[in-house]
C-alpha cells in the first residue's frame, strides 16, 4: 500500500508528482500497488510525505519513488 | 418552530434599445428581517433609473435606521413629484417586509398588487387603501406560513404582450394563473423570478416594450452550515470543539488535514482521501463518515472565495474540486458557523509557500467578509 500525503505543505510540495508517478506506470505495475491518498503525516516540513506499508518516507521524491516501488515489486 | 429564512430573487429586462432598466431594486437585511424595496421611474432608459434608484435609495436608508414603515411611507410619498400633465407619480414605490417569524408588511403605491402564492394558490396580498400625504397607498400586513411566496411585478409584466400576443396584455390574473399552474411549494425563489421573466419576455416576442422586473420572496426554512477549520491551539479543546461541530444541526464541513484527522480520531471514524477527481490548484478531498465535505485547509479556502464569484464553474457539475464543493455549499446555506482553530503550522512559514498561507486567519477574515457581503449571516469562533 501507497499512501500519498495530500496536506497543505505536501501538496505545495509536489505530492501530485508522486501520483503521477504510480499512474504512469504499466497497468499489470499498477495493478500490484493498492494506492491512496492520506490527509496528513505530520511531517509538514520535510515534505512530500509518503508512507509505504505503514512505513512513513518524507521529501520524497519522484525518482525516489520510483526507485521504492521498484526494490519492492522485484521483492514479491 | 424552526428558524426560518427569506430566500430574494429578482430577475429584470429592459426596454428594448435602452441600456439601463429604468426599475430599481434593493435588497437589505437586518438581524431577522429582509427588506425589498422597489420603484419603476417614469419612462425608461437613464432619467428612468435616476428616479427609481432615488426612490429606492432613500426607502431603503430609511427603513435601514429603523424609521418605521409608515413614516418611510410619508416622507416619501411628500417627496414624490408628480408629472403635473398625466397626474401620476415620477416613480412607484413598492416595499415588502419580511420577518423571519412569518409576519410580512406591504406597502403598494401606484405600483401593481403583489402576489400570494400559497399551495399552489395564488391570491392578491391582501391590502387596504390609506392617504398619505394626499397620495393613495395600499398597504396589508399578514402571517406567511413556510413555503408562501410573495411576488411583486413591476407595470412592465403586468402589460407583456400588449397589442401584440395578447390584445390587452398579460394581465394581473394571467400572471396568476401562470404562478398557481407552475411554481409549487418545492420551488425555489430563482426559478420562480426567472420563470416568470421568461414568460414575459416570450409574450413580448424578445422585444420587451417596457422595462421588466419580478421579485419573488420565498419563507423557506433556514439552511445552516458548520466549518471546522484548523486544530485548536490547546490540544485539550480537540474534543470539547468536535463535540460542538457535530452537534449543530446541518451541513457539516471540515477544512485541513490535520482537523480532518482530529475528527477521525475523536470519533473514530476512518478519513478516506477521494482520489477521482485531480484538480492542479486545489488538494484533493476526503469524506468522513456523517460529514457533508472534508478539504484540504487554506488553499482550499482561498480558492474558495474566488469560486464564490465564479457561476460558470459553480453551475457545471463537471467540477467537483474541493473549493468548488465548498462554494456550492456555501451558497446554498443562510447561516454559517465557523469553528476555527488558531494553531500554527510551523511548516508553512516556508518562504518559498503563497504567502497567504501563513496567515490563515487573514483568509478566514477575508471568506467571511465575502459571505456577509452576500447576504449571509456568519459567525466565528476562535479557538
Amino acid at each position: 500500500m501507497i499512501e500519498i500525503c495530500v496536506g497543505t505543505s505536501c501538496h505545495l510540495l509536489g505530492s501530485q508528482d508522486l501520483f503521477h508517478v504510480v499512474e504512469a506506470l504499466p497497468i499489470h505495475r499498477q495493478a500490484k500497488i493498492d494506492l491512496r491518498g492520506v490527509a496528513c503525516l505530520q511531517c509538514c516540513r520535510k515534505g512530500p510525505s509518503v508512507r509505504i506499508d505503514g512505513l512513513v518516507l518524507t521529501e520524497m521524491t519522484p525518482d525516489r519513488l520510483l526507485g521504492v516501488i521498484n526494490d519492492n515489486l522485484v521483492l514479491r | 418552530m424552526p428558524r426560518l429564512h427569506a430566500e430574494v430573487a429578482v430577475a429584470q429586462l429592459s426596454k428594448t434599445g435602452e441600456e439601463l432598466c429604468g426599475d430599481k431594486v434593493e435588497v437589505s437585511r437586518a438581524g431577522d428581517t429582509t427588506t425589498v424595496v422597489i420603484s419603476d421611474g417614469l419612462g425608461s432608459g437613464v432619467k428612468a433609473n435616476i428616479l427609481a434608484t432615488l426612490t429606492t435609495k432613500i426607502a431603503s436608508s430609511l427603513l435601514k435606521h429603523g424609521i418605521p414603515l409608515e413614516e418611510v411611507v410619508n416622507t416619501i410619498a411628500q417627496t414624490l413629484p408628480v408629472c403635473r400633465e398625466r397626474k401620476i407619480a415620477y416613480s412607484t414605490l413598492h416595499i415588502i417586509k419580511l420577518r423571519a417569524d412569518g409576519e410580512a408588511s406591504v406597502v403598494e403605491y401606484d405600483s401593481p398588487a403583489s402576489f400570494l402564492l400559497r399551495n399552489g394558490h395564488v391570491v392578491p396580498f391582501p391590502t387596504h387603501e390609506k392617504v398619505v400625504a394626499g397620495k393613495t397607498v395600499r398597504e396589508g400586513y399578514l402571517e406567511l406560513q413556510e413555503n408562501d411566496f410573495i411576488v411583486a411585478v413591476s407595470d412592465g409584466v403586468i402589460h407583456a404582450g400588449i397589442g401584440g400576443l395578447l390584445k390587452l396584455g398579460w394581465n394581473w390574473q394571467g400572471i396568476s394563473s401562470q404562478l398557481a399552474s407552475n411554481y409549487s411549494s418545492d420551488c425555489n425563489a430563482t426559478e420562480v423570478a426567472e420563470g416568470i421573466l421568461n414568460c414575459c419576455n416570450g409574450y413580448y416576442l424578445g422585444r420587451p416594450g417596457d422595462d421588466s422586473t419580478v421579485v419573488a420572496m420565498k419563507l423557506r426554512r433556514s439552511r445552516k452550515l458548520v466549518l471546522f477549520t484548523g486544530p485548536p491551539s490547546d490540544k485539550s479543546l480537540d474534543e470539547r470543539v468536535v463535540k460542538r461541530f457535530l452537534q449543530v444541526s446541518g451541513k457539516k464541513v471540515v477544512s485541513g488535514g490535520t482537523t480532518a484527522n482530529i475528527v477521525g480520531r475523536i470519533t473514530g471514524k476512518a478519513v478516506k482521501v477521494d482520489l477521482s477527481y485531480h484538480d492542479p490548484e486545489v488538494p484533493p478531498t476526503a469524506r468522513i463518515e456523517g460529514l457533508d465535505l472534508v478539504t484540504e485547509g487554506v488553499l482550499t479556502l482561498t480558492a474558495a472565495i474566488d469560486r464564490l464569484n465564479n457561476c460558470r464553474r459553480l453551475n457545471d457539475a463537471s467540477f467537483q474540486d474541493g473549493a468548488t464543493l465548498l462554494a456550492r455549499l456555501l451558497l446554498e446555506a443562510d447561516q454559517i458557523d465557523i469553528l476555527a482553530g488558531t494553531a500554527v503550522n510551523p511548516a508553512h512559514q516556508n518562504p518559498n509557500f503563497p504567502s497567504q498561507i501563513n496567515i490563515k486567519n487573514q483568509v478566514l477574515n477575508k471568506l467571511c467578509a465575502k459571505l456577509e457581503l452576500i447576504g449571509k449571516q456568519v459567525a466565528v469562533e476562535w479557538f
